[in-house]
């Protein structure tokens, strides 16, 4: 009896236990589901308070910071600055609680924070970032010691940071660009060797105007830097240490004549081009050993090689087809496959550090452009227009490409620019003087 | 006597006579009718006076070319025609912000060049295209207005009724509408009728148990009871307990009330998914727009998101710090976007309690 009454309990309740949540699961069948599939494109806005002073001769130094790193993600498009003007909560203690709701009241998505101290020569800077939406950090506090004299570096140090953890992937605002500087009329114009921070600050001469240069390239740890001179009345490869300026060049048979030089992502091999017999071909160095080897072989005129990031490709022009064209071939030579057919000429190829695209001059209908396609040719998209643009250089983190912009005329100069890949941000990058053939170095370390 | 009627047959004959005579003669000295017939004004008001207004439009029309013209010289036709590429490159020079950008911009030149080809007939195929979309609507307006100013009444009346009618776009607002009407009574009595009504659509019915099951908890009670009596307690209490466990697992989650209603109709889905999309702002250029996520919540009955429920449940694509990105990007979309509720039926809230939402960029992304 006893056997039958729980036996009958128990599956009262199991058919209790079984109907109730069949009834809940009809009433409420899991979650409501959205796809998500069109937004805005718009800058975000964030806020740069003046950083708080811990010590009183930082004062200067701390406006002067938080202006660096303002105008670094502003300069990106990605990101629109708030003026100081229209805050309301007054930022004055960096371990003081945030006040979420007056930097939401002035529509700030992200703020920076940060302090300052000076001691002598030594500067420590520490910000904090803050996603003013959610009320959260993002990450954690960071700081920064250095010297007066490299509080700039600092600044951009931070702003990659800022970059870095609101839009998940790495800044490029800690990097030179080695160029050639320009100065004089067109018909006589002297030209040297430059580096300057991205932004074209603390500009640096690495070569007098003695002889033509062109083309300088970084080397993958940004202590080096290859470029062609035309000092023996030939044009040859030369390296250059950029921390001490010493130089040495990269020997070539007589009769021939090398140029544009790349750096194979290790740093250890030179792609460039030698033209021998009236034929230009595309070749590698060991830059220890000086070995060479020939890659392409072919009677037309193939040059401006540059590696992809795993270094196991090279895009590269050539006019074997009629026309300059870009093609791409494995790191070792062999055959090539051609990947642009548009109209026009495509030269100066340059893979991106993502692997994904690759930058390009294209010459068509009497206008110059700077574009970029996938590797498989796919996808081509022209980001400027102009007379003459020319010889594009990406930005460490693939998202921003620099090139030249030469104007017409006689009284035309050279000058840099830069644009991001969407072709929404077109920006003239400020230098001393005219500006060709630059080249990105990467993350400083 | 005699002297009396005879004066009063003169004065009957004198009056009659005038009267005859006016009668007769009297209608010489009437106004004529004008003859200024307004009968061609009625006949006009149709065909005739749009075919006039046609008429005078033309020739104005003609007179614009010229100006309209140049603009269209883009005729860079062939460099539009490159559309998908060109457009990209105009707009950030537009953008340049330093003055010196300007004149070293090619397309000053263009529009040099296009106005040669500007002739008259392909101006106004082209002036879609050109930005000048302005001047030619304003004008057309000016002269049209001293006319048939009768005209734009009507069509102005017409144009409230037809955007009341665009329901599968704006099913927002009016889900809104009745949200902000203070209709959560009226929903509650509609749960509660449809509830009780059986032969409604399958997912009325399915609303029935969460109101009803609550109640039985009390047999588990007369279940408790009988555990005391029998000597054999160790298995039966075992079971017991395991009943008990079971029950209450599977009432607890029923006995809060929750309406439910039926489902979210494709309008309420698409007003809650306009009003996250419109805050949600993508960076084209960004690894993280190759990175689908999938954001979870929790929502409060006023139509906000549950403090600190929100949390990524999937990515596809992408690194964790393209996705951590995209989730940011997410997260920010929801929580700005929400100020004071978002737009969801109250008298549905079992349907969108629990929300997940997929953010995939992939129609942004930068092709």
């Amino acid at each position: 009896m006893i056997f039958l009454r729980t036996a009958s309990a128990f599956v009262c309740a199991c058919a209790l236990a079984v109907m109730i949540p069949v009834g809940a699961a009809q009433a409420q069948q899991g979650p409501l589901r959205i796809t998500i599939e069109e937004g805005i494109i718009q800058p975000l806005p964030f806020a740069v308070p003046d950083f708080q002073v811990e010590t009183g001769e930082a004062a200067q130094l701390a406006g002067e910071l938080s202006r660096v790193i303002a105008a670094d993600l502003e300069g990106t498009g990605v990101f629109r600055e708030i003026p100081s003007s229209a805050f309301i909560a007054q930022y004055s203690d960096f371990n003081a609680a945030v006040q979420f709701a007056d930097w939401k009241a002035v529509n700030a998505q992200a703020l920076v924070t940060g302090a300052v101290s000076v001691s002598g020569t030594n500067v420590n800077v520490k910000f904090r970032v803050y996603d003013v939406v959610s009320g959260t950090t993002l990450g954690e506090g960071l700081q920064f010691s250095g010297t007066t004299e490299g509080w700039r570096r600092m600044a951009h140090k931070i702003a990659d940071e800022v970059y870095s953890r609101i839009t998940g992937e790495g800044g490029y605002f800690d990097s030179r660009v080695v160029y050639v500087s320009e100065t004089g009329p067109k018909d006589e114009r002297k030209k040297r060797l430059a580096v300057m921070d991205y932004d074209g600050a603390n500009v640096r001469y690495l070569t007098d105007s003695s002889a033509l240069v062109l083309a300088p390239r970084f080397s993958p740890s940004g202590d080096r830097v290859l470029y062609t001179s035309y000092e023996s009345g030939f044009p040859r490869i030369y390296v250059l240490d950029v921390g001490s300026v010493q130089r040495r060049v990269l020997e070539s048979a007589d009769g021939t004549m090398s140029f544009a030089p790349r750096f194979s992502p290790s740093g250890q091999t030179v792609a460039y081009s030698l033209t021998q017999g009236g034929n230009t071909d595309i070749y590698t160095m060991d830059i220890n050993s000086g070995q060479s080897v020939r890659l392409t072989n072919t009677p037309a005129i193939e040059t401006a090689p540059s590696y992809s990031p795993d270094g196991s490709r090279i895009v590269f022009e050539s006019d074997r087809s009629g026309t300059p064209q870009l093609y791409i071939m494995s790191a070792g030579g062999g055959e090539a496959q051609r990947i642009s057919f548009g109209d026009g000429r495509y030269g100066t190829p340059v893979w991106s550090p993502r692997g994904d695209l690759v930058a390009f001059t294209k010459q068509n209908a009497g206008r110059f452009h700077i574009g970029v396609m996938r590797t498989d040719g796919s996808e081509e998209r022209l980001l400027s227009a102009s007379f003459l643009d020319e010889g594009p250089t990406w930005a460490p983190n693939g998202r921003v490409i620099m090139f030249t912009r030469e104007t017409q005329g006689e009284g035309g100069a050279s000058s840099l620019y830069s644009v991001d890949i969407t072709g929404r941000v077109l920006r003239k990058v400020a230098t001393p003087e005219g500006g060709s053939d630059p080249s990105w170095s990467p993350l400083q370390q | 006597m005699p002297r009396a009627r005879k004066t009063g047959n003169i004065i009957s004959g004198v009056g009659h006579a005038g009267l005859i005579g006016w009668i007769l003669f009297g209608g010489w000295f009437t106004a004529r009718p004008e003859p200024v017939e307004v009968r061609e004004v009625a006949v006009i008001s149709g065909a005739e006076f749009q075919a006039m207004l046609e008429a005078q439009q033309q020739p104005l029309e003609i007179a614009q070319d010229p100006q309209t013209a140049a603009p269209e010289a883009t005729p860079d036709a062939p460099d539009v025609t490159v559309a998908p590429e060109e457009p990209t490159p105009l707009p950030p020079e537009t953008v340049a912000e330093e003055p010196a950008e300007e004149p070293i911009e090619e397309p000053v030149p263009e529009v040099s060049e296009a106005a040669p080809e500007a002739p008259e007939p392909p101006a106004e195929v082209t002036v879609e295209d050109a930005p000048v979309a302005d001047t030619p609507v304003e004008r057309p307006a000016e002269r049209v207005a001293p006319e048939p100013a009768p005209r734009p009444a009507p069509e102005v009346t017409q144009d409230p009724t037809p955007q009341e009618a665009v329901t599968p776009e704006e099913t927002g607002e009016t889900v809104r509408e009745q949200q902000e009407a203070a209709q959560t009574p009226e929903a509650t009595d509609r749960i509660i009728t449809e509830a009780a009504e059986p032969p409604a659509s399958s997912p009325t019915a399915s609303m029935r148990p969460p109101a009803r099951r609550p109640e039985r908890p009390a047999p588990t009670r007369t279940v408790e009871t009988p555990a005391p009596a029998p000597a054999q307690e160790e298995t039966s209490e075992v079971d017991d307990a395991a009943v008990r466990a079971a029950l209450e697992a599977a009432m607890s989650s029923s006995q809060v009330e929750v309406p439910t209603g039926p489902p979210m109709s494709s309008g309420e889905k698409d007003a809650l998914r306009l009003a996250v999309q419109n805050c949600w702002n993508v960076d084209p250029g960004a690894r993280w727009a190759q990175t689908t996520v999938t954001v979870a919540m929790s929502m409060t009955q006023d139509g906000k998101v549950v403090q600190n429920s929100l949390r990524m449940i999937a990515s596809e694509g992408g690194d964790a710090a393209s996705a951590d990105a995209a989730f940011g990007a997410a997260r920010r979309a929801i929580l700005l976007c929400q100020k004071d509720g978002y737009p969801l039926p109250p008298e549905k809230y079992g349907q969108w309690q629990d929300i997940e939402m997929t953010f995939n960029p992939e129609r942004m992304r930068i092709r």
